[in-house]
């Protein structure tokens, strides 16, 4: 099989971890690197030694004609991108947050669609360790049906003063001229949790935000930094989300409730933790079950020394991971790893949320969008398969 | 007013980063030589409690503007070199990463030396640049690192994203003196201290892994004091017949590694751990080989190529700055060491 052709657009910060995840996997190459500014394409590639370096997207398209093109530029160069490679006949991997609108979204999987390519989001954080190994038991029945609640938690420390100084410092900022501003930008991977559980048919979105004092100090001026979100589907699953730039330690990961056990898988520790309806006597509930949940947690510990050990556990392994899957997907002609069904619906909660959150803190207040109650035209349900070896 | 600098009091000077660590002092310097037609250059959420401070002491400067802007936009450098004479580039980028390095140090530079072209009436570009850039690795210990050096040739394997945007600042400020005749002058400060920024250079040792580990042992230190490097920068930015020099930062009086903790721990205590440069240089070596074994799981932060420029231990020399910018540090090392060490009290 001859190696797919890489080429990536986009040269900022996230390339990196893209050249690096890219490189760990076999059969691929780097053709080109692309960016409206060539000098931070140059740089890229005399970094990683990769031969094509471009300023110009279709002519990198036309010189290169990569299989794949990964799409790691600010959200709103996305949809045009995209659909440029797609229609040019490149599969696209493109880095959260998946477009700018729905709407966007759902013209852009029709195209992938029409040209017959595969495209996939960025939600990398879906693929981590833990976040397989809970897949895997999910796909085992071990929730015992349908989830009936999800918790999903993002943190981001607004320590990072080369990300937050150059944003609240300039009103142009991309981030800033987001429909969702700062939660535009970060809340992707929290969202794309709840959308592999819940249902097209969305029945209430409630989501309510504000600017954490930290960021007030800090001259936050329009920018809001703290977010809690309610979601119900049809069937009566419901999901909750916590976007925190204040919680410390930072809460990263996923609950989920379901009618004979629970789970949390835990990002920030690397772990998975079951909750098991086993019923004991009397005082032995205060006994038994921090006793189970100590070996759990010196279990995970344990998996993920050995993980170290087998060198798996790479700080980038859930990019690492969908990116191989994706590919795997393309040259297999199968099913692209995260189903469409669920970047969609990402892209749907999304909106609304922002809808809500900046329409509200103008004044206004939006009703739920009809798209969103009437569900999603797309269809393809996660099939809990285990991932290509 | 000295009538042998290539400019008056009429010329516009403009700082950027002038409210940094480094930045305040340049100002004052460059006020304290009756020059009052300064241009500071600010990020928009700077904090400018200490340049206003300077500014307040000094009435004569009602021509010196604070202007904000952001030097990734070209309009904004355009804004910011508008009919000045002289640049004093201070503005650095501290980004952990490669890219962000770059567009920070680099791409910042390139937008600031083609609107001063453009725009300006260039007699002076002084790109501040680091002790960074150098590569001691083929050095033997103790060797004397100047302006002569080697520059690192492998900053990727280096792994300092700051190092390697300072390598490409300075390559872009090359080209242009090269290509449009850019009259510039290329100024490596090594470790700066001063009250205000109470970090110990990573010269000395690493606190990665909760505690100090000492791992400078009696390496001389290249610091100099704050004070004596804006007067340096300050100089660089006025002397004539200086054009595409490079001219190293230290003080004269030195101290070694151990002494400068020591005077350190003298005031503020805390646990350390010595280890030697042989073991230190093993752990390098170690973790690189396992770096690249393991394809990156752990990221290469400690190699080969760090481990010489920042612990290895050179001697190093000023003699070029006193001979061509005739300068003289004007705080003595005691003097210097009393206030940096009155932050901890």
């Amino acid at each position: 099989m001859n190696p797919l052709r890489i080429a990536i657009i986009g040269c900022g910060k996230i390339a990196d971890q893209h050249v690096l995840a890219i490189r760990r996997i076999p059969n691929c190459e780097i053709a080109a690197v692309c960016d409206r500014e060539e000098l931070m394409a140059a740089q890229l590639a005399e970094r990683f030694k990769i031969p094509g370096v471009f300023s110009d997207g279709q002519k990198m398209l036309e010189n290169v004609s990569p299989d794949v093109v990964h799409i790691v530029t600010p959200p709103q160069g996305h949809f045009a991108l995209a659909k440029q490679c797609l229609e040019s006949g490149s599969h696209v991997y493109l880095e959260k947050p998946f477009t700018v609108t729905a709407p966007e979204a759902e013209e852009l999987i029709r195209v992938a669609e029409k040209c017959g390519r595969i495209i996939t989001a960025g939600h990398n954080y879906q693929f981590t360790l833990e976040m397989l190994r809970m897949r895997k038991l999910v796909a085992a029945g071990y929730l015992g049906g349908k989830a009936v609640h999800l918790e999903s938690h993002w943190a981001y420390h607004l320590s990072d003063a080369s990300y937050v100084g150059p944003l609240l410092g300039n009103r142009n900022h991309w981030v800033r001229q987001l429909p969702g501003k700062l939660f535009h930008n970060l809340i992707s991977h929290g969202i794309a949790r709840l959308a592999e559980f819940l249902d097209d048919d969305l029945v209430e979105i409630t989501a309510s935000a504000h600017q954490s004092a930290q960021l007030t100090r800090m001259g936050g001026q329009e920018v809001l930094d703290e977010l809690r979100v309610t979601i119900r589907d049809r069937s009566g699953t419901t999901g909750y989300f916590c976007f925190s730039t204040q919680i410390k330690p930072a809460m990263n990961g996923l609950r989920v409730c379901g009618l004979k056990n629970s789970l949390i898988a835990d990002a920030s520790s690397g772990s998975l933790i079951r909750f098991e309806s086993k019923a004991s006597k009397s005082y032995l509930t205060y006994f038994l079950p921090p006793l189970r949940l100590a070996r759990q947690y010196f279990r995970n510990g344990w998996i993920n020394v050995t993980d170290f050990m087998r060198g798996r556990l790479h700080q980038d392994a859930g990019m690492k991971e969908l990116i191989e899957q994706f590919y795997h997907s393309i040259q297999s002609h199968g099913a692209p790893p995260i189903p469409y069904r669920e970047i969609l619906l990402t892209a749907r909660i999304m909106d609304e949320i922002f809808a809500q959150v900046y329409s509200a803190q103008d004044g206004v207040r939006t009703a739920l969008p009809e798209n969103l109650v009437n569900g999603l035209s797309v269809d393809g349900r996660r099939s809990y398969t285990q991932s290509p070896a | 007013m000295n009538p042998g600098f290539i400019c008056g009091p009429e010329d516009r000077i403009l700082i950027t980063g002038s409210n940094g660590f480094i930045g305040v002092k340049v100002v004052e310097m460059l006020l304290e030589y009756g020059f009052f037609n300064l241009r500071c250059f600010v990020r928009p959420s700077s904090k400018l409690e200490s340049l206003k401070k300077v500014l307040e002491k000094y009435p004569a400067c009602q021509l010196t503007e604070i202007v904000s802007g952001d030097l990734l936009s070209r309009e904004d450098c355009r804004r910011a070199a508008q009919d000045v004479s002289v640049i004093v580039h201070l503005a650095a980028g501290f980004d952990k990463t490669f890219a962000g390095a770059f567009m920070n140090s680099a791409l910042t530079t390139r937008n600031l030396t083609e609107a001063f072209l453009e725009i300006g009436r260039p007699k002076r570009f002084v790109n501040v640049s680091s002790f960074a850039v150098y590569s001691n690795l083929k050095m033997q210990r103790g060797a004397l690192l100047d302006e002569n050096s080697p520059l690192e040739d492998c900053p990727q394997e280096r792994y300092q994203a700051y190092g390697f945007g300072k390598l490409k600042q300075e390559e872009i400020v090359m080209k242009y003196g090269q290509s449009h005749g850019l009259p510039y002058v290329i100024l490596r400060p090594g470790a700066v201290f001063g009250p205000g920024k109470p970090e110990l250079s990573g010269r000395i040792g690493i606190d990665t892994f909760g505690f100090f580990i000492h791992l400078g042992g009696s390496n001389e230190l290249p610091l100099t004091y704050v004070d004596n490097c804006a007067e340096a920068i300050a100089l660089a930015a006025l002397k004539p017949g200086i054009n595409g020099e490079a001219f190293n930062i230290v003080d004269d009086e030195k101290m070694t590694s151990r002494e400068f903790l020591a005077a350190c721990k003298s005031v503020k205590k805390f646990f350390t751990i010595s280890v030697p440069y042989v073991f230190a240089d093993l752990g390098c070596r170690l973790w690189e080989s396992y770096s690249k074994r393991s394809q990156g799981q752990l990221p290469p932060i400690f190699n080969r190529r760090r481990c010489a420029a920042e612990w290895k231990g050179n001697r190093y020399s000023n003699e070029k700055l006193h001979v061509r910018l005739g300068w003289k540090p004007k705080v003595k090392m005691a003097d210097a060491m009393k206030m940096f060490l009155a932050q901890y009290r």
